[in-house]
């Protein structure tokens, strides 16, 4: 109500007032109309108040008149603490110079982001953007407008449709998004397709070059079967890219031998673990000691190294299965032991001449049964790809 | 002559049905409970302790007694008292004087 408003931003002091008649001072003083508050007796002549700092030389007279003395046992307010800090004056630098670096730091940039892209390396990205101005450790306020960077950056980068920069406090982000590129064809020779191998055409299909062969005709090896020439051969050819697809019949011997007696490792299940500490490239064994108990075993090591993000640390933990195993023997009849050899015959055709070969026909030609194995002799007939590749050398002409 | 002006006072008071504090320099005391009095129209003070306080009046003077007494505030004409009050006694303000 009467209490000065913002006393403790102008300053105010608690005084002690000692005196007889401490009465007519707070008289004397709300007379003159100078603010006075709290006033607190502490005993029968003496009492605390408050009054502000301005009127503190204006107690003086007051006090004479009224035979009373005073001591300041409080200083309050703004004015006091002013001083207390100018005493301080290195606790104020560094409040301020606190607030100085941290306003600066906050306005460098400190990471850029490049997201969207696919084909584009973000290295070369970043150092386009490095030429536009966006490089780490950049005052923000040196930075272009955001609408201007990004117009420059898909002006600088190729095969780009459009490209944004945000900035995020101190993260920049830049978004990218490619352009839909028609695939690049690989760059071809002019060629001839010939034949890999002596073969029977079994179809022939041109998608570009003069087809030189029909079906069933019989070809040899290295015979052109697409033709990269069009034209009569003399002035009016033209050299192109010979493509398209030629299959024929081929035939392929094996000679196979297959055991009789099959030998093979199978696990029993009797296992035993060893736990291992890996410390560097150094690894302390902690559990599984003993001796083996199998006779015959394998062992399967796990290493499982500890990883922060991707980068795996020289500690980490190992183990290791030993398996017991048992070698179990199988004694094949003849036929199944030709089915065997046959069907691994096969999966090398396959392998070897495509996937997509066929096997047209398989015939035995020769079988003989000795040492425990089977010797076969196997004539496949396959119907498989039969062209192949011949660059046109130019400087020879034709 | 000053018991003409107030018979005059006392006329127009009654006649104008004003409040007696505007024209007869009367105090105006309000009180909060038993924790805060507020006392306008005071001449001073002239006994000030922790338990027993003395404010002089134009007529007579008004003792307020208690525990834990402060002035929270003073101006020339008013006063605002803090504390447990537990007695307000008029001294001396006898309808003669």
């Amino acid at each position: 109500m009467k209490i000065p408003t913002l006393s403790g931003l102008r300053g105010c002091v608690m005084i002690t007032v000692r005196g007889e008649h401490v009465n007519h001072l707070i008289n004397a003083l709300a007379e003159s109309g100078i603010p006075v508050w709290d006033i607190r007796p502490t005993s029968d002549h003496t009492a605390d108040m408050k009054v502000l700092l301005r009127d503190f030389h204006a107690l003086r007279p007051l006090l004479k008149r009224t035979g009373c003395r005073m001591h300041v046992s409080r200083r309050i307010g703004l004015p006091f603490r002013m001083v207390r800090l100018y005493n301080r004056k290195f606790f104020a630098v560094g409040m301020i110079a606190f607030f100085m670096i941290l306003f600066l730091l906050s306005s460098l940039v400190w990471n850029i982001n490049v997201t969207g892209n696919e084909k584009l390396a973000t290295e070369d990205v970043l150092k386009v953007a490095r030429q536009a101005g966006i490089k780490p450790f950049q005052w923000i306020f040196r930075l272009d407008e955001p609408d201007k960077l990004s117009r420059e950056l898909s002006m600088k980068l190729p095969g780009t449709s459009w490209v944004g920069v945000e900035r995020k406090g101190t993260t920049i982000t830049i978004q990218i998004v490619e352009a839909a590129e028609p695939e690049k064809k690989p760059l071809v020779e002019p060629r001839h397709l010939v034949s890999r191998t002596d073969a029977v055409v079994s179809s022939i299909y041109a998608e570009q070059g003069r087809p030189l062969v029909e079906k069933n005709t019989r070809v040899k090896k290295g015979q052109v079967l697409i033709s990269g020439i069009l034209g009569d051969g003399d002035a009016h050819s033209q050299a192109v890219v010979a493509k398209g697809e030629v299959k024929g019949l081929v035939w392929h011997e094996y000679n196979l031998q297959v055991p009789l007696v099959q030998k093979r490792n199978v696990y029993t299940g009797e296992r035993k673990n060893k736990s291992y500490l890996v410390l560097g490239n150094r690894a302390i064994q902690l559990w599984g000691y003993g001796k083996e108990p199998f006779a015959k075993s394998e062992t399967i090591t796990e290493h499982d190294p500890l990883t922060w993000r991707s980068i795996a640390l020289p500690i980490g933990w190992m183990t290791e299965k030993v398996m017991e195993v048992q070698e179990a023997e199988e004694t094949l009849q003849q036929q199944e032991a030709e089915k065997l050899g046959i069907q691994g015959a096969i999966r090398d055709i396959l392998a070897k001449y495509g996937s997509d070969s066929q096997i047209i026909s398989q015939k035995i030609l020769h079988e003989k049964k000795e040492n425990g194995k089977v010797y076969m002799k196997v004539l496949f007939e396959v119907e498989e790809k039969i062209a192949e590749e011949l660059p046109l050398v130019h400087s020879q002409g034709e | 002559m000053a018991q003409i002006s107030r018979r005059l006072r006392k006329w127009t008071n009654e006649m104008l049905d004003l409040p007696q504090d505007v024209l007869l320099d009367l105090p105006r005391i309000t009180l909060v409970g038993n924790k805060e009095l507020s006392v306008e129209n005071h001449r001073g003070v002239r006994h000030f302790s922790e338990n027993r306080m003395i404010l002089s009046l134009s007529q007579g003077s008004l003792e307020v007694e208690g525990a834990g007494l402060m002035i929270r505030a003073i101006l020339p004409q008013e006063v605002l008292i803090e504390g447990v009050i537990n007695n307000i006694k008029y001294i001396g303000t006898g309808e003669s004087s």
